[in-house]
C-alpha cells in the first residue's frame, strides 16, 4: 500500500495532544485509584494470600486480633475512604453519561455523597466495634 | 481564550459524543462493532459496577462478625466451597482487569503515554492473565 510522508525528513514523531479531561473528578477518580492499587494490595494480601486457612479466610479470632492491630486499623480506615470515594466518583460518571437534566444531575450529586457517608459511616462502625472486641 | 474547535457548544445539553468507529447508539454497556478503546471502556465500566456490588456484599458478609464466632464459623463454611471460591476467581478478574486497566486509562489520558493505549492494553493483559492464573492456584490450592 502507498503511503504519503507528511513528516518532514530528519524531524521527530510529534506526541499527539492530551486527551481531554473531565475535571476534578477525572483527578479525583485516578488520585484515588492510584492509592487504591497500593490499598488493595495491601489488604488482599494481608487478608487472603499470607493466611494459613482454608481458602486463605481467617477465623473469627484471627479477625480480631488483625483488626485490632494499630496500623492495620488506620490502614483499612484509609482503604475504606478511597473505595467508597472511587465507587461513588464511577457511579457519578455512569450516571451522567445519561445525560441528566442539571436539577436531576444536582440530585445525583447529593444522593451519592449521602450514600458515600452512610458506607463511610457503617464501614467505620464495623470496624470500630471488632477492634474494640479483640 | 476560545480558540477549541467547539469548546462554545460544550455546556450545551445533548447526547455524550465520543471518538470511535461503530459506537452503537445503544450506549457504553453494547460492545460490538467498538475498536479495542471502545471495549476496553466498555468492561471497564462493567467490571467497576461489579465492584460496587461487591463493595457492599462484602460489608454485608463483614456485618455476620457482628454476630459473634458462630455465624462466622457457619459463613466460613459456605465461602470455602468450591463453587463460592471459583466467585472468588471472578471478583479478582474484575479487581484485576478494573486496575489495570485503570492504570491504562490514567497513563493516556494524562498524556504520559498517549498514543501507546493498544501496546498498554496488551501488555497490562499479560501482566493480569499471569496474576489471575497465580491467584487461581493459590485459591484453588488452599482448598
Amino acid at each position: 500500500m502507498a503511503t504519503i510522508k507528511t513528516r518532514p525528513e530528519g524531524t521527530r514523531r510529534r506526541a499527539p495532544a492530551r486527551a481531554p479531561r473531565a475535571g476534578w473528578s477525572w483527578i479525583a477518580t485516578t488520585l484515588t485509584g492510584i492509592g487504591l492499587l497500593i490499598l488493595l494490595t495491601v489488604h488482599m494480601v494481608a487478608n487472603h494470600f499470607v493466611v494459613a486457612s482454608v481458602g486463605g479466610l481467617r477465623s473469627y479470632r484471627q479477625i480480631l486480633e488483625y483488626i485490632a492491630n494499630p496500623a492495620i486499623f488506620t490502614i483499612e480506615a484509609i482503604f475504606l475512604l478511597f473505595v467508597t470515594v472511587h465507587a461513588m466518583l464511577g457511579l457519578r460518571g455512569v450516571l451522567l453519561d445519561l445525560d441528566p437534566s442539571p436539577r436531576v444531575q444536582r440530585w445525583i450529586d447529593a444522593g451519592l455523597v449521602a450514600l458515600g457517608l452512610l458506607t463511610l459511616a457503617y464501614g467505620y462502625f464495623l470496624i470500630g466495634t471488632l477492634a474494640s472486641r479483640a | 481564550m476560545n480558540d477549541v474547535p467547539g469548546a462554545d457548544r460544550r455546556a450545551e445539553r445533548g447526547p455524550v459524543l465520543r471518538k470511535g468507529v461503530g459506537i452503537p447508539a445503544s450506549g457504553w454497556f453494547d460492545p460490538r462493532g467498538r475498536a479495542l478503546g471502545g471495549f476496553a471502556f466498555s468492561l471497564n465500566r462493567v467490571t467497576g459496577l461489579g465492584l460496587v456490588f461487591y463493595l457492599y456484599l462484602h460489608l454485608g458478609v463483614l456485618s455476620l462478625l457482628l454476630g459473634g464466632e458462630r455465624s462466622w464459623s457457619d459463613f466460613l463454611r459456605l465461602a470455602t466451597s468450591w463453587a463460592f471460591l471459583s466467585l472468588d476467581i471472578l471478583l479478582i478478574f474484575g479487581i484485576l482487569y478494573h486496575g489495570l486497566n485503570g492504570i491504562r486509562v490514567a497513563l493516556v489520558g494524562s498524556g504520559l503515554v498517549a498514543d501507546r493505549q493498544r501496546a498498554l492494553w496488551w501488555s497490562l493483559g499479560v501482566i493480569g492473565t499471569i496474576a489471575l492464573i497465580a491467584a487461581t492456584l493459590h485459591i484453588y490450592g488452599s482448598k
